[in-house]
Formats: structure tokens, C-alpha cells, sequence
């Protein structure tokens, strides 16, 4: 029994060793590497001469603690205008989703060689450009105001939406598919009866979710002038009224609780 | 004459795969309720799904009322496919749909692209519905979506989906597989009746030979792609039920 049981015990505390001397040499690199990074950024880069020491960076600080009461009626249409913008951003960019849907779902696309490619390509293009960018695409565009917030929202949202319903195409169960197929259905009728009833709760998730996330962007796309809070901030700023930044920022802050309470209860709602 | 002749069928799953049918050949009449049997393998799925070109055959002809279906256009096959009625080994509904919308599907292939999208059935075929599901015994539950059913329910489901395309032939792809004994028997006895009431051939796949002997007037014998018997169920004995079930493929 001694001799069985021997070597198994040695067997495990020196695995069990092993474990623990990876884990620290991995957290000590880590350390190294993070201490090398701290040190560039903050003693090297930062020009701590300037910025007046900390009593100076607490005074700066300190000046954006308080609330600009008189901002609040005129924070009334921007609100609205920013919620506006992100309600016809997602609108919009769902429905430009479709042809980019079509083309990037194996299993309806036209050509798995070229359509889908393509397809996979737009939603990465439209996800990898930031809402910054898009935003100032549409205003030299288009010009001031939330046109250009609307239309930067929608190219920003297809990305995502296009992809989550189309892996969702991807992934339907097949065996309604080939029923309707075999009455005669043509493609169309096929993707009303059998596809789509499948992917309805997850289209709907995902459209109340980037309907949520818009409100953020919509919000910070006015700091380039595509309209809404955004804009107001920028005007605050601007004036040196640090309260008012301040307000503008609670007010942004409201509106993205308020947006993440509706879209919970509706994503409930739907699936 | 006969209502299906089907002549030297050859199909294999993808192409430059193994051959799963090796010419088979065999006609269904107006009054047959033919069951194909075989052990595992034998391509009784295979030979089912060749009928509607749901699996395209490599070669030979299936001539359903004079028309080679193997030959037509796909335009063409949407059409003839509204006269051929499928039900499945898993029911292939869309569970959440209601039962009616899942029967008034059965009616897609006739029914204009534009008023199907918008669900806008003829009243006919929303009464035509209500008579089906009446005749398989589920009035009473139209509005439920599909997934709320049982097995059985929504096999029957299926049928009467099957019914409302008035087929011209029934394919019925293993209708007992995923249901208990019981129930098994219950639903081989609708298919008969309404085989019989609507005066439907019924090709139909089987690998329950009990239920085949009992229910099918024919039988179609299959191993290893190859058709082993072709007669009437009478025929069937012991010594040929062996010679089919011999060999094995898995």
C-alpha cells in the first residue's frame, strides 16, 4: 500500500509546485512590464511643472463640483434631440442592415465566395470606424446638427446588427426550412415562415441594444456638431461654465440610466 | 396507370461520395399505401427525399403524372412540389407559430408571395384549415404555438399541413420514430384514413416492420441501396423479411 501510494503523493506536490512557480514567474513579468508603463506615462511623459502639483490639479477639480441650476430648461430640446437621434440612428441603420444581412449569412447568401466576403467586410468596416469619425464623415458631409448624428449613428449600428443576425441566420434549426421548401414555398415565403419567426427575439435584442448604446454615442457626437447634448457640453466648455459642464454631464448620465432601465425591461419583454 | 414510376434511381449524399441508391426501380398506384423498409443505411430516407428532389438524384427518371420530376426546372419543381405532401420523422414545424399558421403554411406554394408575407390567407384556405385540423382532432387547439404540443399533436399537425397542399401524393418520411408506441399506432391510423378519404398514394418510410405490415397495403424492400422486395404485404414472409435485413449498414 506504502509503495503504491508513495510516488502518487510526490507525483502531485510537484505538479502542485510546478503551478505555483508559473503563476509567479507570469505575475512578476506582469509586474515589470506595468511598472515600466507607469513610469514612462507618469514620471517621464507627464509634465508635472505645468500642471502645478496635486494642491493645484484638487483646486481645478474642485471647480467642477457644483450644479448650474439656470441650464436646466435649456437642457430640454437637446435631451430630446439626443434620444431622437439615437431612436432614428438604430431605425435607419437596421434597415440599411438588410442588403448587408443578405449578403453576409451563409446560408442565404448569394455567392459564399464573393457576396459573403463582402458582406462579412462592410459589417467590419462599419465597426471599425469609431462614432468620432463617422460623426465628422457627416458633418463635412451634410453639415452642423443631428442629420449628420443620425446618419453617422446608422452607419456605426449596421455593423452589429448585421452581424448578430446573421450568425443568428446561420444558426436556425433547418428542419422547418426544408418543410416549407417542400410545399412549394419560393425564397421569400421560405424566409417569412421558417427563418424568420426563429430569429425574431434575437433581432429584436440586439436592435434594443444598440438602441441603448446609440443614446451614449449620440451624446458624445455633439462635441463635433452632430447635435444633442453633446453640443450643449461643447458650448459649456467652451464658455468656461464649469458647473454647467458638470450639469451637462449628469443630464448625459440621466438619459443613459434612463435608456439602460427602458431597454432591460423591453429586452424582458421580447425574449 | 401508374401515379409515380420511378426507373434505375441513383443518388449518392455529396458528390463523389458513396452511392446510397443503385437503381431502384418500382411505381406507385392510385390506391397504395407502400412502405419502404430496409436496415439502417439501405437509403429508404435517401429514396423518399429523390421523390421531391429535397436530395437530387445522380440519374434515372421519376415520373409523377407523366412529368420527370428529375428533369425540370427549379421554377417548375416549386410547382410540382405543391402537389406533393411531406411529413416528417421530426414534424418540421416552426414551433412559434400557431398551429394554424403552421397549417395554413401548407397552403404557401399557392398562395401570391406578397399576401403570404403579410399573412393574408383566402378565407377558403383559413376554412379549408379549420376542416383539417377538425379532421386530425385539434380544434380545440388552433391558436397554440406548435412547441406547446406533444409528439403526437404535432405529428398530427403535420399531416393535416400535408393535406391542406390536396396532394396528389403523400411522402412520409419515418412518421413514428420520434413517438411512443402508442401514439405510434394512432398516427399510422390517421394516415391511413385520410389516405383513403382524400384518395392520396402514400410513399411512406418505415423501419418499424410491425407497423409497415400492419398499416401498408405494399411493400418496398431496400438493403444497401438495392430493391430486395416489391409486393404486395401479403408476400412478405419470413424468409424474404431475412434476405432484406441480412446485411447491416450502419
Amino acid at each position: 500500500m506504502a509503495l503504491t501510494v508513495a510516488p502518487g503523493l510526490g507525483m502531485v506536490l510537484r505538479n502542485r509546485n510546478l503551478r505555483l512557480l508559473r503563476a509567479a514567474a507570469f505575475a512578476a513579468v506582469i509586474a515589470a512590464i506595468a511598472i515600466v508603463c507607469l513610469h514612462q506615462v507618469m514620471v517621464v511623459d507627464t509634465d508635472w511643472a505645468r500642471l502645478g502639483g496635486f494642491a493645484a490639479v484638487m483646486k481645478t477639480t474642485g471647480r467642477f463640483i457644483g450644479i448650474d441650476w439656470s441650464l436646466l430648461p435649456l437642457l430640454v430640446v437637446p435631451v430630446i434631440e439626443t434620444l431622437m437621434m439615437a431612436t432614428l440612428g438604430t431605425v435607419v441603420g437596421a434597415i440599411l442592415c438588410v442588403p448587408v444581412i443578405w449578403l453576409g449569412a451563409l446560408n442565404i447568401t448569394p455567392s459564399r465566395h464573393l457576396a459573403y466576403p463582402l458582406g462579412r467586410l462592410l459589417m467590419t468596416v462599419s465597426r471599425s470606424i469609431h462614432e468620432i469619425v463617422w460623426a465628422l464623415i457627416f458633418v463635412s458631409a451634410v453639415g452642423l446638427g443631428s442629420l449628420a448624428g443620425i446618419l453617422a449613428l446608422a452607419m456605426r449600428s449596421i455593423g452589429f446588427i448585421a452581424k448578430i443576425t446573421a450568425e443568428a441566420i446561420e444558426n436556425v434549426d433547418k428542419r422547418p426550412i426544408e418543410a416549407m421548401q417542400a410545399t412549394g414555398a419560393g425564397t421569400l415565403q421560405v424566409f417569412r415562415f421558417a427563418i424568420m419567426p426563429q430569429i425574431l427575439p434575437v433581432v429584436l435584442g440586439v436592435l434594443i441594444f444598440e438602441w441603448d448604446i446609440n443614446i451614449r454615442r449620440s451624446a458624445i457626437m455633439g462635441l463635433v456638431g452632430a447635435g444633442g447634448l453633446g453640443l450643449t457640453f461643447h458650448r459649456q466648455m467652451v464658455m468656461f461654465n464649469w458647473p454647467g459642464v458638470t450639469t451637462v454631464i449628469l443630464a448625459i448620465l440621466a438619459l443613459i440610466a434612463l435608456g439602460e432601465l427602458l431597454s432591460h425591461h423591453a429586452r424582458k419583454a421580447v425574449t | 396507370m401508374a401515379i409515380l414510376e420511378v426507373r434505375d434511381l441513383r443518388a449518392r449524399y455529396s458528390k463523389g461520395g458513396r452511392e446510397i441508391l443503385k437503381g431502384v426501380s418500382f411505381s406507385v398506384e392510385a390506391d397504395d399505401f407502400c412502405a419502404v423498409i430496409g436496415p439502417s443505411g439501405a437509403g429508404k430516407s435517401t429514396l423518399i427525399r429523390c421523390i421531391n428532389r429535397l436530395v437530387e438524384p445522380d440519374s434515372g427518371s421519376i415520373v409523377l403524372y407523366g412529368r420527370d420530376v428529375a428533369q425540370i426546372s427549379t421554377r417548375e419543381l416549386r410547382q410540382t412540389r405543391r402537389h406533393i405532401g411531406m411529413i416528417f420523422q421530426e414534424f418540421n414545424l416552426v414551433n412559434r407559430m400557431s398551429v394554424m399558421d403552421n397549417v395554413l403554411a401548407g397552403r404557401l406554394g399557392a398562395v401570391g408571395t406578397l399576401r403570404s408575407i403579410v399573412k393574408l390567407f383566402p378565407r377558403g384556405d383559413i376554412e379549408r384549415a379549420l376542416a383539417m385540423l377538425d379532421r386530425v382532432g385539434l380544434i380545440d387547439h388552433v391558436d397554440k404555438r406548435a412547441d406547446q404540443l406533444s409528439g403526437g399533436q404535432r405529428q398530427r399537425v403535420g399531416i393535416a399541413r400535408a393535406l391542406m397542399q390536396d396532394p396528389k401524393l403523400l411522402l412520409v418520411d419515418e412518421p413514428t420514430s420520434s413517438l411512443d408506441p402508442k401514439i405510434s399506432r394512432e398516427v399510422m391510423t390517421l394516415i391511413r384514413e385520410v389516405a383513403r378519404e382524400f384518395h392520396v398514394p402514400v410513399l411512406c418510410n418505415i423501419h418499424d416492420v410491425q407497423l409497415a405490415t400492419e398499416f401498408c397495403s405494399r411493400i418496398l424492400g431496400l438493403q444497401d441501396g438495392v430493391k430486395m422486395f416489391d409486393g404486395p404485404t401479403a408476400a412478405l414472409d419470413r424468409r424474404k423479411l431475412d434476405e432484406i435485413y441480412a446485411m447491416e449498414v450502419l
